[in-house]
């Protein structure tokens, strides 16, 4: 077939849209109703448990003192990330830099940090009265600057963000640190020959290339610590397990209470997914061609197209280029 | 050394103990275009890159418009630079890269002010001006809101010129900018370096585009193996390389 001829008959009948039976998928629908049995049965047996007072966790749920517990949890939560990203950034920033006094004692604090149980350093905070009763600060061997007694300045809330927030330092250094060696050496380059100083590339240009790697782990942290602070319990501090416990050490509503508990960490770590999401979306400005779709515009795209859109979307199809001038200089 | 904008004596550079370059000698007079030619590996990147800082020399003496790169001269001492002067003598040097290295979370008009307002303090206003006038003399007046990775290849290096540009360099560094670009984008990228050796811009270019480099150079210099093997006036030279290494390189790429 000659090629410019179908070339010029194609180009009279417009293309009509295709209609074609799609493929059908019946293994989705048997797992859906398998999925659907298991998931009911399930919930029945726990909604019909004899012994669990649905009551009691309806009676719970928005008392005033759980609802003090969530907000020392959150509290705890976002405190603790603060020292953890500003801390952990700091360190990250130490661990590579070419002084190697810092970059000796940023490892040091990392493999002493994550080296030893959150709960270990929780503890440690919590106790540290037992071997210091006073805290100083000035220069050694010298009367000391500023002093103060150790039990009323670290409370339990203090030892708590202090445990939490400390440890938190030494795993978000390491995310951060990804997220710096994964943004091209030719960035830095870059901005030095513009004449930018270290400080300048780091702020100016590494930095937020490196957030579209830091978020997502720093996200799951951050859900992480929601629920790690139920630790800080043993603290006395009086967080959201804390608050359930001492409700169920009076009326041994154990389980009921857990569930309490439970469904407010659920609905919190569902909140910071969400907008963990749209975090990311925000970083990926400038290194995907097209947004990911947000949660909304797929559940409507679901709704009427009947299936998942792409997470990414294609990529624009290529620009067309106009042919190369003859006066560009490549006449050899 | 007053006349020169780059003079180089006897450069060398070890990487490990891979000497990469050994004994450079070469000068580079202002408004003169000076293509740099040879296979990969012959050191003549690294040497472009130890103009503007990024490779400290191991031995010999590279001055730029008559001022030491790296050091400081007192007496018969050297005194190494700090971060500080390092940046500002980077600063009056333009540089483009092979991979355009252009920032990807800025827009076009963002990459080109970045460094104006950051490094030289420049009111944001005036640098916004001649971002748009640097944008538009590499012909891309209306991509300024474009983020790097909706713009071709050759759009982005022609971004990364302009960006150079705004620095209001004395001497612009040409690191093979056109070896990653599709064949058809490489004539827009070349016509705005011819334009800029038009205006009388310093400039020293890394390129295998014989081509421009016959049009465009002033001088022509093939390195191999970490020396010059032969230097001279581009025509002369391509029509007529004296060395037996020159003649076989050549013959490769014409």
């Amino acid at each position: 077939m000659n090629v410019a001829a179908s070339g010029a008959g194609a180009a009279k009948i417009p293309p009509e849209a295709i209609k074609a039976i799609p493929v059908r998928h019946p293994w989705r629908w048997v797992s859906a109703v398998v999925v659907l049995a298991v998931f009911a049965s399930v919930v029945y047996q726990i909604a019909t448990a004899p012994r669990l007072k649905w009551d009691v966790v309806g009676e719970w749920l928005f008392h005033q003192s759980i609802l003090n517990g969530v907000r020392v949890t959150v509290e705890l939560t976002i405190i603790a990330m603060v020292i953890g990203v500003v801390l952990g950034a700091l360190l990250a920033v130490m661990r590579l830099s070419a002084n190697p006094v810092v970059s000796t004692v940023s490892w040091v604090y990392i493999w002493f940090f994550r080296g030893t149980p959150v709960l270990v350093q929780l503890f440690f905070w919590y106790n540290l009265q037992l071997v210091l009763p006073h805290i100083s600060v000035g220069i050694p061997f010298t009367p000391a600057v500023w002093q103060a007694d150790t039990l009323p300045l670290i409370s339990p809330f203090l030892a708590s963000i202090l445990g939490l927030g400390l440890n938190e330092a030494a795993y978000m250094a390491e995310i951060v640190r990804a997220g710096i060696i994964s943004v091209e050496q030719g960035q830095t380059e870059a901005a030095q020959a513009l004449g930018m100083t270290r400080a300048q590339v780091m702020r100016r240009i590494v930095l937020p290339q490196a957030m579209r790697v830091i978020i997502p782990p720093t996200g799951n942290e951050t859900i992480s610590m929601l629920k790690t602070s139920s630790l800080a319990y043993i603290t006395t501090v009086q967080e959201l397990f804390r608050s359930q416990e001492l409700i169920a050490a009076f009326n041994y509503r154990i389980v009921e209470l857990l569930i309490v508990a439970s469904v407010w960490y659920l609905s919190m770590t569902s909140v910071l997914t969400f907008g963990q999401y749209y975090l990311e979306r925000y970083f990926a400005r400038g290194s995907a061609r097209q947004l990911p779709p947000t949660p909304l515009q797929r559940f409507r795209h679901i709704l009427f197209q009947g299936h998942a859109p792409p997470p990414f979307p294609p990529a624009d199809p290529l620009p067309v280029y106009p042919p190369r001038r003859d006066d560009s200089g490549q006449g050899m | 050394m007053g006349k020169q904008m780059v003079l180089s004596e006897a450069v060398h550079k070890r990487f490990g103990r891979l000497e990469v370059l050994q004994g450079i000698d070469l000068e580079v007079a202002p408004k003169e275009v000076m293509c740099l030619i040879g296979p990969s590996g012959s050191g003549k990147s690294t040497f472009l890159r130890c103009i503007n800082h990024l490779e400290k020399i191991d031995a010999g003496r590279l001055w730029v418009d008559g001022e030491l790169v790296g050091y400081r001269q007192q007496g018969d001492k050297l005194y190494e630079l700090g971060d500080k002067e390092v940046c500002r003598k980077r600063s009056e040097i333009g540089m483009v890269f092979q991979r355009f290295n252009l920032f990807p979370h800025m827009s076009a008009l963002e990459n080109v002010i970045e460094a104006p307002v950051r490094v030289k303090g420049e009111n944001e206003q005036v640098a916004v001006e001649r971002g748009r006038a640097m944008l538009d003399r590499v012909g891309l007046a209306d991509k300024i809101d474009a983020y790097p990775n909706q713009l071709s290849g050759g759009q982005q290096q022609r971004v990364a010129i302009a960006r150079a540009l705004a620095m209001q360099p004395k001497l612009m560094l040409f690191d093979e900018p056109t070896s990653a670009l599709d064949p058809e984008l490489v004539g827009d990228v070349l016509d705005v370096m011819r334009q800029l050796a038009l205006d009388g811009m310093t400039m020293v270019v890394v390129t295998h585009e014989m081509g421009f480099a016959r049009e465009v150079g002033d001088s022509l210099v093939f390195m191999d193996s970490g020396i010059i093997v032969e230097a001279g006036k581009p025509r002369d030279m391509l029509a007529n390389p004296q060395h037996e290494r020159t003649k076989l390189f050549l013959s490769k790429v014409l």
